[in-house]
């Protein structure tokens, strides 16, 4: 019994630590959230709906807020596009792409292009294209983007990688 | 007039065609764009850590003091984030997007029309990041409407110019693109007119034949620079 007290004390710890992180990063404090009304304009904007999920980020919110679990699968952290069509309506124009960001980037949940882009900028300060595409060419010939290479003969163009002097 | 200018990685690179286009059109009008030495990636939308993000943008601020006052950055992301930045730094440079730009001398009356739209139809889509979050945004939210107008033009698509194509989670999952750039597309008619790197390989990735192209190559086309639109 008392193990099984010490494990929801541990997990409990670790999700209130996980959450604090979460917001600290987005540039928030917990008590930022305080003043959510609960209105829920955000889930009736969320451009996640049109792909026929329901999205809920006033529920998300609620969960950093009050230290619960949100889990890695949640619809917003797999497929928030970063519209800020719910920030541009909340009253207090709460940045909810941010917060996602912030999760993503914490449960290290990022594709191999992703990762490549900021690769890209860890050696030379900028993205070097050819460089993302060849680094995430596995994931991109997997995922059959391949096919709509003919459509993008417009955006090829030849440049050498240029590193930066200074941060 | 100079301003600083900030490509951004994008424009050196698949966006190509907006950066040269965009030199071609602050030079026709007399003004001057000069490259921030050494800038840096302004992060996009890529990065989780807010301080780290707005750290690039930051470096490229100071790397542009001393050099100009006012920065145009045409990529929507990087005008965002720099944007964000010299707000966070106090307000020292005015961080300037085209559409900006052209709204404040108000090129369209002052374009020698070489060729019109008389009968052409246009969709003006402006996506999220140039509409959104409110203290980023440009400031005449109708602007490419304005002056597809003027120049003889008709417009479609007032209800999705502001939806987002998904273009973000397009090398992530890329169904949920698809899904969003076709709402856009199957809900308008006529050229699809952009101003984002990342919309324009979105919706022309999902587009059977429909035509996306920048909105500077509209105004090249009137302007003469070019025969064909």
């Amino acid at each position: 019994m008392q193990q099984t007290d010490n494990n929801i004390e541990h997990t409990i710890f670790n999700i209130e630590h996980l959450n604090k992180k979460i917001i600290g990063m987005s540039g928030y404090k917990r008590e930022d959230f305080s003043v959510c009304l609960g209105c829920k304009i955000c889930a009736s904007v969320c451009t996640v709906n049109d792909l026929s999920i329901d999205a809920n980020p006033q529920e998300l919110l609620s969960s950093l807020f009050l230290g619960r679990t949100v889990e890695k699968n949640h619809p917003l952290v797999l497929f928030c596009t970063n519209c800020y069509r719910c920030t541009h309506n909340c009253p207090w124009g709460i940045r909810i792409p941010e917060i996602i960001r912030a999760f993503r980037e914490t449960l290290g949940i990022e594709s191999q292009f992703e990762k490549a882009f900021k690769g890209a900028v860890k050696i030379w300060g900028r993205v070097y294209e050819p460089y993302v595409f060849l680094k995430s060419a596995t994931y991109m010939l997997k995922e059959g983007y391949i096919r709509y290479v003919p459509k993008w003969f417009e955006y090829i163009s030849f440049h050498l990688p240029y590193k930066i002097k200074g941060r | 007039m100079e301003y600083g200018y900030y490509p951004g990685c994008s424009l050196i690179g698949s966006a190509h065609r907006l950066n040269s286009t965009t030199k071609k059109i602050f030079k026709r009008f007399g003004h001057d764009l000069k490259e921030i030495p050494d800038w840096h990636c302004c992060g996009a939308f890529e990065y989780g850590n807010k301080n780290e993000l707005t750290d690039f943008s930051k470096s490229n601020l100071k790397k542009a003091h001393g050099f100009c006052n006012d920065i145009v950055a045409p990529c929507p992301a990087c005008y965002k984030n720099l944007k964000e930045a010299n707000q966070d730094d106090g307000g020292s440079f005015s961080i300037l997007h085209p559409l900006d730009v052209f709204e404040y001398f108000d090129i369209v009356e002052s374009i020698d029309i070489k060729h019109d739209l008389e009968g052409r139809l246009f969709t003006p889509y402006y996506g999220c990041v140039l509409l959104r979050p409110k203290e980023t945004a440009i400031k005449n939210k109708d602007i490419m409407e304005n002056f597809i107008t003027r120049f003889g033009g008709d417009v479609d698509g007032e209800k999705v110019k502001d939806r987002c194509c998904g273009g973000n989670q397009f090398f992530i999952n890329r169904w949920a693109t698809e899904k969003l750039s076709r709402l856009i597309i199957d809900n308008t008619h006529g050229d699809l007119v952009v101003f984002c790197p990342l919309c324009h390989m979105a919706l022309k990735t999902f587009s059977e034949n429909r035509k996306v192209i920048y909105f500077n190559d509209l105004l090249l086309y009137v302007m003469g620079e070019t025969d064909k639109l």
